[in-house]
């Protein structure tokens, strides 16, 4: 009866022995690939950024939106939203408070949506698109938001609240 | 008591005869084999003699002479176990494991084996919990509360939902099943919790390991099984009442639970009702990117929540025969952080620091009904025992959130932004055969029916309805009483039809021709799709001595859900744009688990080792493209690698003073695909736990007192994929004292249950919350008072 066991619980002890051996050379692969873990920045803190913190913008106007975006590792694709805040349904992020009109009901609001590549696949570059004010938009408050991916997935997003006037 | 005054007479009079030639002293103790504490009052019966442990459990048998003897175990409550001695020189110690049972059940499984014995001769690494183990760790949910089980962790919402992760891995990855019916609800989705009333639970086994052997699609990482209750001892009466009091969230909550039987027929009832405020955080702002969100007095606000459970039972059981049907509702309603929910930012003019207890858009509503009938019959002589499940469930759910204008959406009407209502119909059947002595052959089917409506003004997920049957049989075979084995396979076969849905609002397209259109535009496809798999696995488990080993490799499969199939929708709480892909495979996961556990009298090591490897997991993939000005996330599949483990040990001294400590650890790496060489969301970070319990003598009218520390080491979480972030490590210490009183007479003694949550109310991140995301550190400082009465007739 011993012996019977005996021979048991070797069998077992050097299957278990190689299973771990199997597991660790398995896991001793290490990846030694250097991984991207930064998201992309936006800045609107320079002379040309627009719009700043509680712009002005113009029925009728047209105007460059301009931005810097930057990122450690190829910067893929950024996009332009712009919508109304008539409702006060969020703040902008740049750290200043800029005074909302009366809260009032959207009858015909700007909607700009519009998304662009990078390409060449460089770390850092500016955004300059020419955004047309149309003539019969709702005036009021408005919220700017820029967005920007790299390569990987990462994305960086500011938005910036302005007004739309006569 | 009797038993235990006769014990005691019975002890003494043996001590104090005086020792005699070629006789021997047996010693030995009776553990609970879950909690690993003693058993008072065990009776252990020997031909001519018996002894009842005392209250460490320990018994003795003086004077015995040389030879082979027979004793048998037995204590209310737990299954008979019967051991087996030669007395000769050199007579060791025994540990006898008794496993809670209820005398019916047993009676039923006449030929069956114990569930510790069980534990130790299926291969499947698993662990159980008991009331015992429940009620001295209850915390605000169920899955916080299984957490103490190293390789166990939860994604968490607020601070009373939280959905388990083992080993990582958790939404539809982790299968829970109660009372042998899967639980069906919306558990793709990571901002609620599970609909289930963590009262009146005897007993959960989780299976760290894939299971879909026994449990089909979804079980790929993991069960919950939420055993049904022990059938009441016959001619009883008997009920709990439960309080339970929180400072951090301001919660009170009350479970009331009677049961009764007579001889054949038994019932079952619950109610549960809690209320809690907005929890409280360490911090007095949120820092989320460039936003700052400034707290009121610590609460994070609209973040209260309240639960209403009730549930009923009946059964019928005889000696060749079982049935229990029962009924359970769960509805809770919860708000959501008022200032983001997932990424997104929100203002609002609701005031919502007029109260901490208000629940405030945005919020959830979640009802859950479960019917279901259990029955096992006995047949052929003891060689057959045929097994049904019968399972209704409807969950309904509820988002609401205040209307607002997304890109081309106007304002909606209403706040309810998107309405699931799931109803799933299942039928498990099984026969369990006993052949040729050695071998339990088990085979069965498994059916479900589901059906998936939406509503609201959000899309997410399309309508669907999904069916799915599959077959199975597995083998175990008894070589010897140390050494068994199991192996088994499945065939599954899936079919989801997802419905089509276009939006109630026309968005502005680009026309080749440079010219635009207002369109309603289509988000889900009407599409059929079929899917098949198979699964199986193969182990063996070896007990010698106090050793136990066991190595499992199994194959197992999880079918792609409607989301991953058919999304093509915006998320705007997550601000992305999600596309489903009907391309999918039905995930593959192959496992490797080993198991090895010592336990002895007063200590006990464990350690269980994984490699595992997905051959197309499914995964949310952010892309660098943008819709609508939306990121895009796309569902894709990519082979993944992933190894890991649990360590636990534990020791006692002098009966007193018991300290464990645990560890867990998981790697996961993409090894194809465009995230390849980075980890999976949501990855739990390498931690531990240490704790020390003391038990004190009964001091004036406490009875029983035992004082706990608990301490957890979390390491930094630097494995990340967008859009997450790194989290720091942390540390945390908890405090606990349980103590009965026996205040009351005609009463049972009261148990009282004193915490301190975060002793030092430190600022810490949970890589695993839904609320890490926009920066939310986890609750601080939580003092709670739960008693406990009983009665019974």
């Amino acid at each position: 009866m011993r012996n019977y066991k005996y021979i048991y619980m070797k069998r077992i002890q050097y299957f278990i022995v190689s299973i771990i051996g199997m597991m660790l050379l398995a896991c001793s692969g290490d990846d030694s690939v250097i991984k991207d873990e930064e998201k992309p920045t936006i800045s609107l803190n320079y002379i040309d950024g627009f719009p700043q913190t509680c712009s002005v913008l113009k029925r009728g106007s047209s105007y460059d939106f301009r931005a810097l975006v930057t990122d450690n590792f190829e910067l893929a694709s950024y996009s332009i939203d712009i919508h109304h805040n008539f409702d006060h349904h969020t703040h902008d992020d740049q750290g200043v408070n800029c005074e909302l009109e009366a809260v009032k009901t959207a009858v015909n609001p700007l909607i700009y949506m519009e998304n662009y590549m990078i390409e060449g696949g460089v770390d850092e570059y500016e955004i300059i698109v020419t955004v047309e004010i149309p003539e019969d938009v709702d005036t009021g408050d408005y919220h700017c938001q820029y967005s920007v991916t790299d390569k990987t997935g990462w994305q960086g997003r500011t938005s910036i609240d302005i007004k739309i006037v006569e | 008591m009797i038993h235990k005054l006769i014990g005691g007479i019975l002890y003494l009079s043996i001590c104090s005869l005086a020792m005699a030639q070629n006789t021997f002293n047996l010693e030995g103790s009776v553990l609970d084999a879950a909690s690993k504490k003693p058993v008072t009052g065990a009776t252990v019966l020997g031909e001519t003699r018996y002894a009842v442990s005392d209250e460490y459990g320990h018994f003795n048998f003086d004077e015995l002479p040389e030879g082979v003897y027979e004793f048998k175990v037995a204590h209310m409550g737990f299954a008979d176990q019967t051991f087996t001695v030669v007395v000769k020189p050199g007579l060791q110690r025994v540990m006898v494991y008794l496993e809670t049972v209820s005398t019916a059940l047993e009676a039923i499984e006449l030929h069956g084996v114990s569930d510790r014995k069980e534990s130790r001769t299926i291969p499947l690494v698993s662990e159980s919990v008991n009331k015992d183990f429940l009620d001295k760790n209850r915390a605000n949910s169920l899955m916080q509360t299984l957490e103490k089980i190293p390789g166990v962790s939860t994604i968490n919402i607020g601070s009373g939902q939280s959905k388990p992760v083992i080993r990582g891995l958790g939404f539809n990855r982790v299968a829970v099943v109660q009372n042998g019916i899967k639980h069906e609800a919306q558990q793709w989705g990571s901002d609620h919790g599970l609909e289930i009333d963590q009262y009146g639970i005897e007993a959960i086994q989780i299976i760290k390991g894939p299971a879909s052997l026994m449990y089909g699609s979804d079980a790929i990482a993991g069960v919950v099984n939420i055993k049904p209750s022990l059938i009441p001892q016959q001619n009883t009466f008997e009920g709990e009442v439960n309080l339970l009091g929180e400072t951090n969230n301001d919660l009170l909550g009350v479970s009331a639970g009677l049961q009764s039987r007579k001889e054949h027929w038994y019932y079952r009832g619950r109610f549960t009702y809690r209320d809690y405020g907005d929890f409280k955080v360490p911090t007095d702002r949120i820092n989320y990117e460039n936003y700052i969100f400034e707290l009121h007095d610590h609460n994070l606000r609209n973040t209260a929540g309240k639960e209403a459970n009730a549930s009923f039972n009946l059964g019928y059981v005889s000696d060749n025969f079982k049935s229990e049907t029962s009924i359970s509702n769960v509805n809770t309603k919860n708000g959501f952080f008022a200032n983001a929910h997932g990424l997104e930012v929100r203002t609002s003019s609701i005031d919502y620091d007029r109260s901490n207890r208000d629940i405030d858009l945005p919020y959830h509503t979640v009802n859950h009904l479960k019917v279901t009938n259990s029955t096992t019959l006995i047949t052929h002589g003891k060689t057959h025992v045929l097994h049904f499940d019968l399972g209704y469930q409807s969950n309904h759910r509820e988002e609401h959130s205040e209307p607002v204008p997304h890109g081309y959406m106007p304002k909606p009407a209403d706040s309810r932004e998107r309405v699931f209502r799931k109803n799933t119909f299942s039928l498990n059947l099984n026969d369990k055969m006993s052949v040729l002595n050695r071998h339990e052959l088990v085979a069965g089917f498994n059916l479900e029916y589901q059906h998936n409506d939406i509503d609201g003004w959000g899309f997410l997920i399309p309508a669907y309805q999904r069916f799915s049957v599959g077959g199975f049989a597995y083998d175990q075979v008894e070589v010897d009483q140390q050494l068994h084995l199991q192996a088994g396979i499945r065939y599954d076969l899936g079919i989801i039809h997802t419905e089509p849905y276009y939006d109630w609002f026309q968005s502005q397209i680009n026309n080749e021709d440079g010219t635009t259109s207002r369109v309603y535009l289509q988000r889900s496809q009407d599409k059929r799709l079929n899917f098949g798999s198979f699964s199986g696995s193969l182990g063996i488990a070896y007990t010698l001595d106090d050793t136990n080993f066991k190595v499992n490799a199994g194959r197992s499969f999880r079918m792609p859900l409607a989301n991953e199939l058919a999304s093509d929708g915006v998320n705007y709480h997550m601000y992305r744009y999600e596309k489903g892909n009907s391309e999918l495979d039905a995930e593959a996961s192959w496992q490797l688990d080993l198991e090895v556990d010592h336990i002895r009298d007063n200590y006990y090591l464990g350690v269980s080792p994984f490699i595992n490897y997905f051959e197309n997991y499914i995964y949310l993939n952010p892309t660098s493209d943008y819709y609508e000005t939306l990121q895009i996330y796309e569902y894709t599949q990519s082979e993944v690698f992933r190894y890991g483990g649990e360590l636990k040990a534990g020791i006692r001294f002098f009966e007193r003073l018991q300290l464990d400590a645990s560890g867990e650890y998981v790697y996961s790496r993409q090894t194809s695909g465009p995230k390849e060489g980075y980890t999976l969301p949501f990855s739990p970070p390498l931690s531990g736990r240490f704790s020390a319990a003391f038990q004190f003598d009964d001091t004036w009218f406490f009875k029983q007192p035992m004082l706990s520390m608990d301490y957890k080491i979390a390491a930094a979480q630097k494995e990340i994929i967008p859009p997450e972030e790194i989290t720091d490590g942390y540390q945390v210490m908890n405090f606990s004292l349980n103590m009965k009183v026996g205040l009351l007479s005609g009463l049972p003694s009261m148990s009282i249950r004193f915490n301190i949550n975060n002793i030092l109310n430190t600022k810490y991140f949970n890589h695993t919350s839904f609320y890490r995301l926009i920066d939310v550190p986890e609750p601080g400082r939580n003092f709670s008072i739960s008693i406990n009465q009983s009665f019974n007739k």
